[in-house]
């Protein structure tokens, strides 16, 4: 153990010489090779997670400015030249003070408030447009398609502050992943100030080991898109917006994909999401609507703080009498089906309450698509991510927005940025977009 | 046996009508125009233009007028096939859209107004026009005088029009719809050229079911008064009917009788209003569309690329062109292609005396049906 703890100590230098755990960009990397890291060069990652790496390997990733973090397993011994371990699950086992240990937990494990540099979990949704039983798109008559999503998940735990944020769910097994999905899985993270760690799926691996052409291209595509969104550290540091404030525990409820938070998301109504917790009167200034989803778990002091808010003019919807915020249960991290029909009663009520109003910004031809608002703490810019999860671009996409920003700017992976015509609306501004791929930014400026 | 498109035309012209009783041969005719249109890229206004002025003009129908145009927006504009835009399957394409209002202008028309009821609102059909990928301010640029009316409820109005069928109608005696169908000169019904999964083809005619409002026609129709936020579509009232519309409107004729479905209730309630609400001037946007049904929730519709646009003066005599031109006897019956589980809208409407199917009386400028003729089967 001493052994360790010393090597622990040179590691710790190193990492200090290395780019902060706040910036690290994950990979699970599946080979050990010194040579498989030629595969990083001139790609935004940073951070390497590795089963067992040799000492070897580790001493390249520095040579190349990278941090190599051990895959653990509770009783594994740690390899002594890591620069901090990740365990999937609970760590166990003892580690000097500083060293990074990085737990991805189970959502219903997951410390939030904790003094962790990095709160991640293993569990995620995969991305994408929900396909019914016989493989066709969920999109009857009815309905619009529906989007499964981390989004509301990522946002309701960033709400809570402090750490970087990781989801590292794989890729569904036995899947060949298209390169579109990569992207769009990487930017599902993303637009809510999360990482994705990356992963491959096994036909990647296998490709990507024998460097096949068409891998090659997969992977520069997925490098562009983290780039895409590292080279923006400040969208990172932006808040979601907008006038609808949904109070909700992010314990319960806020753990789960396909609550209110993605139903809201579905409609493109920007939403600041309050974890209960952390309910002030400070985090509902701006809101003109706020929707309390469990009305009998809010202390006296916090009733008070929404009875405030509708004094002062705010619209308040609380979840029918009796309903509470769901619980994940163990394992689960999607809502259970009697609780996602008693969710609908509310999210009708949110519908009908917002109505074609709009809270920040409106969206027009996204049925494909998910969207975040996000501010920038002084107010001055703000920017509007789009995320297409159509497997085709989608043109002619319009956004009417509130507020006076006088500049628009288009900011697209892989393209110049263009500066987009801002039109007076009903409602405040418009501007029009042509065309987005995956994704594609606009940036709000004063 | 294989025959040829001459062939193929000089049969289906001579096609005995089957159904007794329909007066096909005293049904009016009117001239069909057909241009040539491979792509959207193409110039579609000036193509439109040319096969205006094989009608005669636009001038003389609509200067100094107040024209609606029903568009089709079918579904909701969040369902696309295979992630196309939608004007290249199910929905009208707007620069279809775009060259009509511009020609309308052109020739002098005071007041352009689209309409359509968009699927499951009665929100601002701006909003819907946005949410399609349609570029409204190039609509808006495109002619003085162009507005937009979400026909499912009220909208700008203040009261209903009623339109009494003049005589025996076949579902309801009359019409109860918004005031932008009555408040108008010229009445344009701006279709696709596609199959319908019920009724065989949704042309000029069958366009103009949407002009019924769900707020009183709708699933969610009041029992008493109109539903101004309807969520649903009509899918109760008309097609199966489980219920009756808003008592607003009056009840159809024959409760319990016929099929309840949309093959028999739908293609009747077509017809009617082809009557109540007559159409002017019918254009069927057959560049690019659907084969195998009207939307992407039909299973097993696929895109096809007719190349074509089609242009007339009695929607009948348009749609009789439109269906030979896609490969069916406009005069087929139920049970025979298109019309599989469904009557003959056109025939339907030819018995009310709209129009005649007779592609013998109906002449045909500029393409030629055989040279148009595009198998959607």
């Amino acid at each position: 153990m001493r052994m360790l703890a010393l090597a622990l100590g040179v590691a710790q230098v190193v990492c200090a010489a290395g780019p902060a755990p706040s910036a690290w960009v994950p990979v699970r990397w599946p080979w050990g090779d010194v040579k498989s890291l030629e595969l990083l060069a001139g790609t935004p990652v940073n951070c390497v997670l590795v089963k067992a790496p040799s000492a070897e390997f580790v001493a390249a990733a520095h040579s190349l400015g990278m941090v190599t973090l051990a895959i653990m397993t509770p009783g594994e011994e740690v390899s002594a030249s890591v620069d901090g371990v990740v365990f999937e699950g609970e760590a166990s086992g003892k580690f000097p003070d500083g060293f990074p240990v990085i737990e991805l937990l189970p959502r219903n494990k997951l410390l939030l408030g904790s003094k962790a540099a990095v709160l991640g979990t293993y569990q995620g949704v995969w991305p994408g447009i929900s396909a019914d039983d016989e493989g066709a798109k969920k999109s009857g008559p009815t309905s619009g398609v529906w989007i499964d999503t981390n989004t509301g998940f990522l946002r309701a735990l960033r709400a809570w502050g402090g750490a970087s944020v990781w989801i590292a769910n794989r890729p569904p097994e036995k899947t060949v992943v298209s390169t579109t999905r990569y992207l769009q899985v990487i930017a599902d993270a993303a637009i809510s100030g999360a990482r994705w760690v990356v992963a491959f799926d096994d036909d990647l691996v296998r490709r990507l080991g024998a460097r096949e052409e068409a891998a090659m291209g997969t992977w520069k595509q997925i490098a562009g898109m983290l780039s895409y969104f590292e080279q923006h550290a400040e969208w990172r540091a932006m808040r979601e917006s907008g006038k609808l404030a949904l109070v909700q525990d992010p314990e319960k409820g806020g753990l789960l994909s396909g609550g209110i938070l993605d139903m809201i998301a579905v409609k493109h109504t920007p939403v600041r999401p309050i974890p209960r917790q952390q309910l002030s009167a400070e985090a509902l200034s701006g809101a003109t609507m706020a929707v309390n989803v469990d009305a009998a778990a809010l202390t006296p002091e916090q009733k008070e703080i929404l009875r405030g808010f509708t004094r002062g003019g705010g619209t308040l919807l609380t979840g029918p009498p009796g309903w509470k915020d769901p619980t994940a249960a163990a394992g689960s991290i999607t809502l259970e089906k009697a609780e996602l029909e008693r969710l609908n009663d509310i999210w009708r009520d949110v519908n009908s309450m917002i109505g074609r109003r709009n809270m920040g910004v409106r969206l027009f031809n996204v049925a494909s698509m998910l969207s975040n608002y996000l501010s920038a703490p002084d107010g001055k810019t703000a920017v509007v991510h789009l995320v297409n999860y159509s497997d085709y671009p989608v043109e002619n996409v319009a956004m009417h927005y509130i507020e006076s920003f006088k500049r628009a700017t288009l900011i697209s992976p892989g393209a110049a940025d263009k500066q987009l015509e801002v039109y007076k609306t009903e409602e405040g501004w418009g501007v029009d977009v042509d065309r987005v791929g995956v994704c594609a930014t606009i940036r709000l400026e004063q | 046996m294989k025959i040829t498109r001459r062939e193929w035309i000089a049969a289906i012209s001579a096609s005995p009508l089957l159904t007794g009783g329909l007066q096909g041969a005293e049904a009016p005719a009117g001239p069909v125009s057909i241009a040539k249109c491979a792509t959207y890229d193409e110039d579609v206004t000036a193509k439109m233009a040319a096969m205006f002025d094989q009608l005669g003009g636009l001038e003389k129908l609509v200067r100094n007028k107040t024209v609606t145009v029903k568009v089709n927006m079918t579904g909701s504009p969040g369902q696309k096939f295979q992630g196309m835009a939608l004007g290249l399957t199910h929905y009208t394409h707007p620069k279809v859209v775009g060259a009509t209002a511009a020609l309308l202008g052109k020739a002098g028309a005071k007041r352009i107004r689209f309409v359509e009821s968009a699927w499951a609102t009665a929100g601002p059909l701006e909003d819907v026009i946005l949410d399609s990928g349609w570029n409204l301010r190039g609509f808006l640029a495109a002619a003085n005088g162009v507005e937009f009316e979400n026909t499912n409820g009220l909208g700008k109005s203040k009261k209903y029009a009623r339109f009494k069928f003049p005589g025996t109608a076949y579902m309801y005696p009359e019409y109860v719809m918004n005031a932008a169908y009555q408040d108008t000169d010229v009445f344009v019904s701006l279709a696709k050229l596609k199959n319908h999964a019920d009724c065989g083809v949704t042309l000029s005619l069958k366009n103009c079911f949407g002009n019924l409002p769900a707020s009183i026609y709708g699933d969610d129709a009041g029992v008493n008064d109109p539903n101004e936020k309807p969520t649903k579509g009509r899918l109760d009232v008309v097609h199966l009917a489980k219920r009756q519309p808003a008592k607003i409107a009056p009840p159809e004729l024959h409760p319990g009788q016929g099929l309840k479905n949309a093959g028999y209730r739908v293609s009747r309630v077509v017809a009617d209003l082809a009557v109540v609400r007559p159409i002017h001037l019918a254009i069927i946007d057959g560049v690019e569309s659907t084969a195998g049904g009207e939307g992407p929730w039909i299973r097993g519709v696929r895109v096809v690329k007719p190349g074509v646009l089609i242009a007339g003066l009695n929607p009948v005599c348009t749609d009789a062109v439109c269906a030979a031109v896609m490969g069916y006897n406009p005069r087929a019956t139920r049970g025979t292609a298109p019309f599989r589980n469904a009557d003959n809208t056109l025939l339907l409407a030819e018995a009310h005396g709209v129009g005649t199917t007779d592609l013998k009386r109906i002449e045909v400028r500029g393409v030629p049906i055989e040279k148009a003729l595009y198998r959607y089967d």
